[in-house]
């Protein structure tokens, strides 16, 4: 459904952020894409979302195809209009419009307002937390309502696919899991697919059914998750676990020896 | 007292016509976050347009109103084509400087077409008084008090309850998350100055009701700005309440005062207005508070 092939992304004319970057998401699928800070993760979604325009960045090689259409060109307010929303990092809202405001916001590009109520409705009834709060002013909600106001508004574009950036940042270990209880609901109940960025890779792992890892702008490993759950070096790089699969001891951090298999 | 009740309620409807200004420059920066310094211009152009068929044409006042605020909402949409579309996406600042060359390259067009000449239009309000008590009130200053009061209640409904209007508010905020939802915000910014070229009119034929246009009425926007800064710049009631307020202040300071200093007062009131409102209140009378978590 969508496809990256090859791309590469300079930000400012002269930062190489991308080198290459090729990635899938099958229709209704849930996608994790790993990696550390500065990997390119992010970039790689807003190129999807066409956000990288308002920040001096630009595709500049390979292509980006959603449902067999080139996209890569087009402004995010088209992006939306196709059905991919990005749920941006740091969940900003408009702060000073309350709950309800923000939630209705989402559906700027629909037009059917008796479904736009019912959508809201559906909308609550996955976060009942805000239903609660509906005409409180959102800027006064704490982080974890922010995330599902967030999602909330994104649903309300009715997306064919959520590009989720670092959706459990910041959140107690409860909320995390709340939050990808509601992912893998929403997944489930409207076959919506995921492409979920994370750094808190044991998560993404349990959640999604494919994942990448990123590393300096490139894909450096792929594959199936509970495949990559078992591979060694996500073991002792994203879950923390030595190879004999306990915890690792922070006493043997200096003898740490073992480099990345895939940095020649 | 009745000579202060008197003074108070002509500037009352002085003050509306302030309002009228600043409901523009209240209208561009609550969907946009752009102070306008051209507004004034707006206005003067919005006057200045009218007069030509009213006044100089000599077409009947509904016939002269729709050409007025044609050619004055092309001028709002020309400015945010050729000016502010290029700058969305850049800093706020340079939108604001984009204004004030704005602001210059109308007013030298003002200038140039008028020199030093006046151009007073024919009344077209009704004449008279209306008697309250002891007090009297002309009627024409009534009508404009009253399109006052109608035009802040509609662009209250619109922010409010429209979609567009809801586009405006979520736009000021945060550009880049308006366009990641979805909203067109270049269409926002030609909808913002082609719905304040129309506001502008109607404050430049209210206030052409009451003055000459000459060269200076384009510095009724400073005006408005002060009244749109006090109000708290995204608040359409704090503009209407600051604007009568400035009005009564002028009008009864010059009234008392003037005689004592020997005239002046009504210029330097609203400066001194708005130096202590921004001491006391940084974010204006009625402007929405910052909301920062701790």
């Amino acid at each position: 459904m969508l496809r990256l092939n090859n791309i590469e992304v300079i930000y400012s004319d002269v930062i190489l952020v991308l080198k290459g970057v090729s990635l899938d998401v099958t229709e209704g699928a849930i996608v994790a894409l790993l990696g550390g800070n500065g990997a390119g993760k992010s970039t790689t979604l807003k190129g999807i979302s066409g956000l990288l325009h308002t920040e001096l960045g630009e595709v500049t090689d390979g292509n980006i195809q959603f449902e067999g259409v080139r996209i890569e060109r087009k402004s995010p307010e088209e992006i939306v209009r196709m059905g991919i929303v990005q749920i941006m990092e740091g969940r900003p809202l408009f702060e000073q419009l309350t709950v309800d405001e923000n939630i209705k916001v989402g559906a700027y590009t629909r037009s059917d307002s008796g479904a736009i109520k019912a959508d809201a409705e559906s909308v609550y009834a996955y976060f009942p937390t805000l239903a609660r709060m509906r005409n409180r002013i959102s800027g006064y909600l704490s982080g974890g309502e922010r995330q599902m106001l967030v999602m909330g508004r994104g649903l309300m574009a009715r997306p064919k696919i959520m590009l989720l950036d670092e959706p459990s940042l910041g959140l107690s270990p409860a909320l995390v899991k709340e939050i990808f209880r509601i992912i893998k609901l929403i997944n489930d109940d409207r076959k919506t697919s995921m492409l979920l960025v994370e750094q808190n890779a044991f998560v993404a792992l349990s959640i999604s059914e494919y994942a990448y890892v990123m590393e300096n702008g490139r894909i450096v490993l792929d594959g199936p998750s509970e495949k990559l759950r078992e591979n060694e070096d996500i073991k002792e790089f994203y879950l923390g676990l030595s190879q004999v699969g306990k915890r690792k001891s922070y006493r043997e951090v200096k003898h740490y020896k073992r480099r990345k298999r895939w940095l020649a | 007292m009745l000579e202060f009740l008197q003074q108070a309620i002509t500037g009352l409807m002085i003050g509306s016509l302030y309002s009228l200004v600043a409901a523009g420059i209240v209208l561009v920066y609550k969907s946009t976050h752009v102070v306008s310094l051209a507004h004034g211009q707006l206005v003067a152009f919005g006057a200045l347009f009218f007069w030509f068929f009213f006044g100089s044409f000599g077409w009947p006042l509904w016939a002269s109103l729709i050409p007025a605020f044609i050619l004055t909402a092309a001028i709002g949409l020309l400015i945010e084509r050729l000016a502010l579309r290029p700058l969305i996406g850049q800093p706020l600042f340079a939108a604001f400087l984009m204004t004030f060359a704005v602001f210059i390259t109308l007013e030298g067009i003002f200038v140039l077409y008028l020199k030093g000449e006046t151009r007073a239009l024919p009344a077209f309000l009704p004449e008279g008084n209306i008697a309250l008590g002891g007090l009297s009130v002309p009627v024409n200053q009534m009508v404009s008090f009253l399109v006052a009061v109608l035009l802040f209640i509609a662009l209250s409904l619109v922010f409010k309850f429209t979609k567009v209007g809801l586009g405006m508010r979520a736009t000021a905020e945060d550009h880049r998350l308006a366009q990641g939802t979805g909203i067109t915000v270049r269409k926002i910014f030609s909808y913002v100055w082609v719905l304040s070229g129309l506001v502008a009119t109607v404050a430049g034929i209210a206030i052409a009701g009451v003055m000459d246009i000459y060269y200076m009425l384009p510095y009724i926007g400073i005006n408005g700005l002060i009244v749109a800064i006090c109000g708290g710049l995204d608040s359409l009631s704090g503009a209407f309440v600051v604007g009568l307020l400035l009005g009564v202040v002028e009008n009864v300071g010059a009234g008392y005062l003037d005689p004592l200093v020997g005239g002046g007062v009504k210029d330097v009131v609203s400066y001194i207005v708005l130096l202590m409102v921004l001491l006391v209140r940084p974010y204006g009378l009625f402007g929405l508070t910052r909301i920062e978590r701790i």
